[in-house]
């Protein structure tokens, strides 16, 4: 049932983007992120998949295990895709039956939403495939570290994180047992109704949560033996450092916000007669 | 060497009962002094007080009375509490449930951050504590991918990097199977030795607290022996008055001393060899054999065999982790055996008994399995075949549910499965999903009639909750829930892993009870070796996935080298032939203490000389 022991979907190898600091990698899909929505013309959005392909293409990670995380969003994008499509209005109507109408515009909007979302997606999938879940915490947590100001617990925060990471495969493997265990007394997980499933997971819920509970108690102890007393005095191990990687990055990113930003302005001026056909209304 | 006589901790008269229970003490008036330096061991039962003793040393629990003293510290003093953390390490029992990072290094740095070292200096600490315990190449690895041991050894680094003065192992031990423990002993006793720390152990495992300067026996929150090991064990009755049991070798000693030898009171299968050889000699015995030692014999129907052949299983087979647990197993293990499992953790031992109740059904089983195609001119591939009793598990239509209520599986610590709000309940889960035609009087008949198979008291405990009963109570209970369906076959991962001595000899009594009434066959998972020698009829050896050897104990035990190849123990007793033999003296035993005591007095009484 819970076979996949690994989790998140780091894929381990060594490259530029693996080796970049997190907090680097965190704020340029944010830029990223900014520059899709900024993009207001096929133009712009061509050179934010330009730059994710850099990306892709120096993270060394196989193009399949970047394109399956749309697997997530497929319905969600064909919902929204179909209904775009036929109720966006425009003015070059080209079909009709009924109410439903479909015009040009609404078609180029539709391939152009479609891309956006398409792109959002591959951008957050590169970073969660080149950085692991611990760097991902430690980026956040330096990054939030501003908020200290205003007493919000960065720190607590991160800790609670990086608690939950550690102990998500422990829990994993916990659950494989109690449903083995289970099972071997007879119990039944797949077939019945959803009443019946769902009151199967009884047995397998409640010594989870009993050993979850036993477990948090133990780690309290294990803490307050090894001298936790909150971030009061705390020195930090793990110093995350800055590298010519990271520089090259910045550049990058900066460039294309600048450039989606120049050809939002400017778009109109490159191959007048293609951008006319194919501008958002 | 006056520093050493410094005392370090320093109990008064303590007093402790946990809130919701204030009349009972789990601590009754301790007093107890630690010398700088001091190898102790804190040995009792389960629930004699003895890890209330290590909490309330750091002051993670309150005493209610009486006074406690740590380097001059005064615990109770609430200014001190931290101060004391600094100087007291203590290691828990689950190192699982003791780390807070998901890397190495991360983990062992926790320490030296809490208490605001600067960087450079926690860098420096991780490196010592991780060669103190002899883990430096995985300061970058991942916890859940290491083994028991390790894990336990990296705990241990977590609190050295804190540089503590005093070391405190909670039943660290409990926990590991035999490889894992020896690891962990050796890092303490080289700590201990080396550096020169105080090292509190708390164990169950008596052949551990032999290891120290000073052993102290605990009894009901009270201290009822101190003293050298050797003085110690030497009150073997007094032992077993406090729910404690001599070590294997002590009782060894005391049967061959009570039927007329003289046999020195030691502590190691070498030395006692020698004290046996030399009373030997003593009597004009230089030479000496005994006769072939019988083994077990099992009356046999052969209804309900099982049979394994070329058993291969990978995991996760098709991802970048793909792991093979399981390489051509062929095994069989008849009705009426009492057959043991042995391997270390991870060796694919419970890779193999999960595929006897079909948990792991064979790929030929399952309902997506079409035939592979074979290429022409090459062989046909083997496949696994496994049948047991009337039932092929290669078959999509064997009736696995019916299965699995003749093939009783019960886990490792299964009292962690309990889940119903009564025992009752639970126990009948099992029943009523594997046979829902029964009467409610039928019901009642089973349940009953197992709860008080596993030793309960059925009109006691039927309305409790499973979760106030004591720890060996609850894995009676789990035990009931799997033999209510009166299974042919009884399969037990580490049934005894992690009680005390004496919940141990019980669960191994009801073991042989349950195999003389109800079940014909029980198989057990183990790592004690000694378990394996005393009560299994043949014995299988798991390692890396293959099974290397599977005989009777003697024969299996009688080539005691290529089983430490294999990073496995020797029962004592084949330990001590082993030793004879060396002297000319041949015990042909059949590894159980009994066996080997009356061969060795059978040629002291000159009959086989």
């Amino acid at each position: 049932m819970l076979n996949d022991v690994t989790f998140g979907q780091y894929y381990p190898v060594k490259s530029f983007v693996h080796k970049s600091d997190p907090r680097i990698k965190l704020l340029a899909l944010i830029a990223y992120i900014v520059a899709l929505f900024l993009a207001k013309n096929f133009y712009s959005l061509a050179i934010c998949f330009v730059v994710v392909s850099i990306a892709i293409i120096f993270s060394r990670v196989p193009l399949g295990s970047v394109l399956r995380s749309i697997k997530a969003i497929i319905v969600l994008l064909i919902f929204t895709a179909i209904l775009n499509l036929f109720f966006h209005g425009g003015e070059h109507l080209l079909a009709s039956w009924g109410i439903i109408k479909i015009y040009r515009e609404a078609i180029i909007f539709t391939v152009f939403f479609v891309f956006r979302l398409f792109f959002l997606v591959m951008g957050s999938a590169l970073l969660t495939l080149t950085t692991t879940p611990v760097e991902l915490t430690d980026g956040i947590e330096s990054l939030l570290t501003p908020l200290k100001w205003i007493r919000f617990p960065v720190h607590e925060l991160a800790l609670i994180m990086s608690i939950a990471l550690r102990f998500i495969p422990t829990l994993i493997d916990e659950t494989n047992r109690i449903i083995s265990a289970q099972k071997a007394r007879g119990a039944d997980f797949e077939s019945g109704n959803i009443f019946k499933r769902i009151k199967a997971i009884v047995p397998v819920l409640i010594p989870l949560l009993i050993s979850a509970f036993r477990r948090a108690e133990e780690l309290g102890d294990a803490m307050d033996a090894r001298c936790y007393s909150g971030s009061k005095n705390r020195t930090k191990y793990k110093k995350l450092k800055l590298s010519w990687r990271d520089l090259i990055i910045t550049l990058l990113f900066a460039s294309l916000i600048t450039g989606v930003v120049l050809l939002n302005i400017y778009a109109d001026r490159i191959f007048p007669e293609i951008y006319e056909f194919i501008r958002l209304s | 060497m006056a520093e050493i006589e410094e005392n370090i901790i320093k109990f008064e008269k303590v007093k402790f009962s946990y809130p919701g229970s204030e009349n009972i003490y789990a601590l009754n008036g301790v007093d107890l002094t630690v010398r700088k330096g001091e190898f102790l061991s804190v040995i009792g039962h389960n629930g004699s007080g003895k890890s209330t003793l290590a909490r309330l040393i750091n002051g993670l629990l309150e005493a209610d009375g009486g006074k406690i003293e740590v380097l001059g510290m005064n615990v109770a003093e609430g200014k001190n509490s931290l101060e004391i953390r600094k100087h007291v390490g203590i290691v828990f029992q689950n190192p699982d449930n003791q780390m807070v990072a998901s890397i190495v290094e991360d983990d062992v740095a926790f320490g030296p951050e809490n208490i605001g070292i600067e960087r450079e200096e926690i860098g420096r600490r991780i490196e010592w504590a991780l060669k103190a315990v002899g883990m430096e190449k995985y300061r970058t690895s991942t916890p859940s991918r290491l083994s028991g041991g390790q894990k336990q050894r990296i705990a241990i680094a977590g609190v050295l990097a804190v540089k503590p003065e005093i070391l405190v192992l909670d039943e660290s031990t409990a926990m590991l199977d035999p490889k894992g423990r020896r690891e962990v002993i050796e890092v303490v006793k080289r700590l201990n030795q080396e550096e020169g720390m105080t090292v509190i152990l708390i164990t169950h495992f008596m052949e551990e607290a032999l290891l120290a300067d000073r052993t102290v026996v605990m009894n009901r929150g009270e201290i009822v022996l101190s003293g050298t090991p050797e003085e110690i064990f030497e009150n073997g009755d007094k032992l077993e008055a406090y729910n404690l049991c001599l070590p294997r070798i002590t009782g060894i000693i005391n049967t061959l001393n009570e039927n007329g030898m003289n046999v020195k009171n030691v502590l190691r299968a070498e030395e006692l060899a020698v004290s046996i050889a030399e009373n030997f000699k003593s009597k004009g015995i230089d030479r000496a054999a005994s006769p072939k030692a019988e083994d077990f014999a099992i009356k046999s129907d052969h209804e309900f065999d099982i049979d394994i052949k070329n058993l291969s299983f990978t995991y996760s087979r098709k991802s970048a982790f793909a792991t093979k647990a399981l390489k051509d197993i062929d095994l069989h293990i008849d009705e009426g055996e009492f057959f043991g499992i042995i391997g270390h953790t991870g060796s694919g031992k419970s890779t193999l008994i999960q595929h006897l109740n079909a948990l792991i059904k064979l790929p030929q089983a399952e309902k997506r399995y079409r035939k592979k195609r074979v290429k022409k001119g090459q062989p046909q591939p083997v496949s696994p075949s496994i049948t047991i009793g009337s039932y092929d598990l290669t078959q999509k239509k064997c009736d696995f549910k019916s299965l699995r209520a003749d093939v009783g599986m019960v886990f490792q610590y299964p009292e962690y499965q309990l889940f119903a709000e009564s025992v009752f309940s639970d126990v009948e889960f099992g029943l009523k999903n594997f046979k829902k035609d029964l009467s409610k009087e039928q019901i009642e008949e089973a349940v009953r009639s197992s709860i008080e198979m596993v030793g309960l008291d059925y009109n006691e405990v039927k309305d409790k909750s499973p979760f106030d009963l004591s720890g060996g109570q609850k894995r009676r209970v789990a035990i009931a829930g799997v033999i209510v369906t009166r299974p042919k076959i009884l399969i037990l991962d580490e049934p005894a892993a992690g009680l005390d001595p004496l919940g141990k000899k019980e669960i191994c009594a009801l073991l042989h009870k349950l195999h003389e009434e109800w079940c014909r066959t029980v198989i057990i998972v183990s790592h004690d070796m000694d378990e394996i020698a005393e009560n299994c009829t043949r014995a299988v050896v798991v390692s890396d996935g293959r099974a290397v050897a599977c005989d009777t104990p003697s024969n299996l035990f009688s080539d005691g080298a290529s089983m430490r190849a294999l990073g496995l123990d020797v029962p004592l007793t084949s330990v001590i032939c082993e030793e004879l033999s060396r002297f000319d003296i041949n015990i042909n035993c059949n590894c159980t203490v009994k066996d080997f005591t009356d061969k060795v007095l059978e040629v002291y009484g000159g009959k086989n000389a």
